[in-house]
């Protein structure tokens, strides 16, 4: 018993040890930078200074920053039309095959995401997969122009980011007891009135938490716009790339990294508010 | 992985040598050097000669290289940063002086390659191989004689078939250029200009690319790419289609360099190395080799006829008169190019 404790500690201290030393430091290096000065000799030099947060304050950022938000969230709505039904079937399949095609759902995140981006270069590209097979099978008669268009893009980011909305999804659906589906027939609601006012209601805070895991990291996923969209409008994530690798504005970048940051942290903070106050019980 | 397989086997090698040549243990080189970026042959032919056991570290961006001497600052005996990077680290006092005199192949480079403008006199910087960043032309898709020239470029038929580098000192290249300045341009008026140019040309851009250019050549997603000579080089090679174009008005050049980082431990090392990578042999067979042009002016003989016909890889005197080398810019000038940067790729 006590070497189970003393276990339990090691491992939850080698846990929090890790996190500590290689998420927690570096973050903290990246908020100290961001109120450094920027040094030409040295990368950064010390000193209190909000410049690098006026900095952020431009029309220019600004214009980054919506298109930024804008393309994350029709991801996300992508993600939820998709996603939905998808879940869905995956709730009212048998019970026995389950677990094996939320294992198939799993399968593409053991793959890196950039190996899987190029991968759908290959398919995309004028003279790749998907225009080949078209082109063979006479429904097309010059190849269609995909890649480097947002419709590449959304394909990109959709098919990344589409198990984190449907997992949610799933796990909400299969909390709507079935008998209520049922009452609500017996009181003469069609199957769309059911949908809207019983299964939508209680599948809300999967979908409200779908929506926030496809949403969040579509803010930060700038190379899947960069590699299938041709880089053509610059994202907030370009932009804080750029400030470190191109311009050696480290105080800079880390400002900005770090506004989004909180933004991210906020809009988490009111998902949680408006969790406790609906009451409900949500999955995560 | 195939770096790490590469230093594993080093490593290895290393450990070899030093068990075979008792004395060698402080004949050692730390050498900090772009990923697939010298034979493994040439590392193991300098030892065997000089009994010198190589130490390779690899880095994929001079910004990378740039921030790991800042901030460690030693450990490294040679690193090879490229043209505009020699002349910052040289201003911000990271390199060591070079005695060229100690370097007895250092007259077999080519003078155009000697005293630029990023390293007066070669004081820190000793050039390793070099390239171009010019216009391949897929020919298949458009006639050769649309694109002849810089200013080519924003012809109405390139609308959508157009690739630029997804890199602000390339694209603000292209425009002063045009306009008959310096790649290395720091009048603010001439940015200026620069860019108002270059918005023009922003709506034909299908594609910012610096990674993998030769692909969107290649599947034919563009007819037309502002790259460096390599990718072209392999796009020639699958697809002789696709031409190779030094434009008249200029272009910009690069050059890797070998400089010797302060905190340096085994200087004689390093100037050993040096002196055995300029060689004419050994320089030929790492052109040959990793597909890149070399400095050396007698390399020519060593080099396999394709390669030395082949004007992508050695491009004639008069072409390469043209081209100006990147140079380090200043923080306010940065900053410039940045604003209009981000001013282009936002609308």
């Amino acid at each position: 018993m006590k070497n189970n404790t003393l276990f339990r500690r090691l491992l939850i201290g080698a846990t929090w040890a890790w996190m500590a030393l290689l998420a927690l430091v570096p973050y903290l290096m990246l908020v100290g930078a961001s109120f450094f000065e920027r040094g030409t000799d040295t990368l950064v030099r010390p000193g209190l200074t909000l410049s690098n947060y006026l900095h952020l304050l431009s029309p220019t950022v600004f214009t980054m920053a919506a298109d930024s938000v804008a393309l994350a969230a029709v991801a996300a709505l992508l993600c939820l039309l998709v996603g939905y039904p998808f879940a869905a079937i995956l709730a009212h399949a048998p019970a026995r095959i389950q677990p094996l095609l939320l294992l198939l759902v799993m399968i593409p995140f053991w793959t890196n995401s950039l190996i899987r981006t190029y991968a759908l270069v290959m398919l995309l590209k004028a003279d790749g997969v998907v225009n080949s097979l078209l082109l063979h099978a006479g429904l097309i008669a010059e190849p269609l122009r995909l890649m480097y268009t947002p419709v590449a893009v959304f394909i990109g980011l959709v098919y990344t980011l589409l198990p984190f909305m449907i997992l949610p999804l799933y796990a909400a659906l299969k909390t709507v007891d079935p008998q209520l589906l049922e009452a609500g027939r017996d009181l003469g609601a069609g199957r769309v009135r059911n949908f809207l006012h019983i299964t939508v209601p209680l599948t809300m805070p999967g979908i409200i938490a779908g929506t926030m895991l496809v949403f969040l990291p579509a803010l930060g996923m700038f190379y899947i716009a960069d590699i299938l969209g041709g880089a053509r409008t610059m994202l907030v994530g370009n932009y804080i790339r750029d400030q470190f690798l191109v311009f050696r504005d480290i105080p800079t970048g880390s400002a900005a990294s770090v506004t989004m940051t909180v933004a991210m942290g906020l809009l988490l903070v009111l998902h949680h508010l408006a969790r406790r106050r609906s009451g409900k019980e949500m999955l995560p | 992985m195939k770096t790490i397989l590469r230093g594993f086997r080093l490593a290895l090698f290393a450990v070899m040598a030093a068990v075979s040549s008792g004395n060698a243990a402080d004949k050692v080189l730390n050498l900090y050097i772009w990923s697939e970026y010298i034979p493994e042959q040439v590392l193991a032919d300098f030892t065997r000669e000089t009994g010198i056991t190589v130490n390779i570290s690899t880095y994929d961006s001079n910004e990378a290289m740039y921030a790991k001497l800042k901030l460690v600052g030693k450990g490294y005996d040679l690193v090879v940063p490229s043209s505009d990077y020699v002349g910052l680290m040289r201003r911000q006092g990271m390199l060591l002086p070079l005695d060229t005199k100690k370097i007895s192949n250092f007259a077999k480079v080519d003078p155009k390659f000697v005293n630029q403008s990023f390293d007066p006199g070669n004081a820190y910087s000793v050039p390793y191989m070099w390239g171009s960043t010019a216009l391949a032309v897929n020919t298949s898709l458009l006639p050769a004689e649309t694109v002849q020239k810089t200013a080519d470029l924003w012809k109405p038929e390139l609308k959508g078939r157009l690739l630029l580098p997804n890199d602000p000192r390339e694209v603000m290249g292209i425009g002063l250029k045009t306009l008959g300045y310096s790649i290395n341009e720091k009048d603010p008026e001439h940015l200026r200009q620069a860019y108002e140019k270059l918005r023009t040309l922003m709506p034909l851009v299908r594609v910012f690319d610096s990674d993998s250019p030769k692909q969107a050549l290649l599947s034919g997603e563009v007819a037309v790419g502002l790259v460096w000579n390599g990718e072209a080089y392999t796009a020639n090679n699958e697809n002789r289609a696709i031409r190779y174009v030094y434009p008249p008005e200029g272009f910009s050049l690069w050059v890797d360099s070998f400089c010797i980082p302060r905190g340096a431990a085994n200087i004689e090392s390093a100037y050993r190395f040096i002196d055995y990578i300029l060689q004419p042999k050994v320089s030929a067979a790492i052109s040959e080799s990793m597909g890149y042009s070399s400095p050396i002016a007698g390399v020519s003989e060593f080099l396999p006829e394709a390669m030395r016909a082949n004007p992508i890889v050695n491009p004639s005197a008069q072409d390469t008169a043209r081209g100006e080398f990147l140079d380090s810019l200043d923080e306010s000038t940065l900053k410039l190019y940045e604003q209009y940067w981000i001013k282009l790729k936002t609308k």
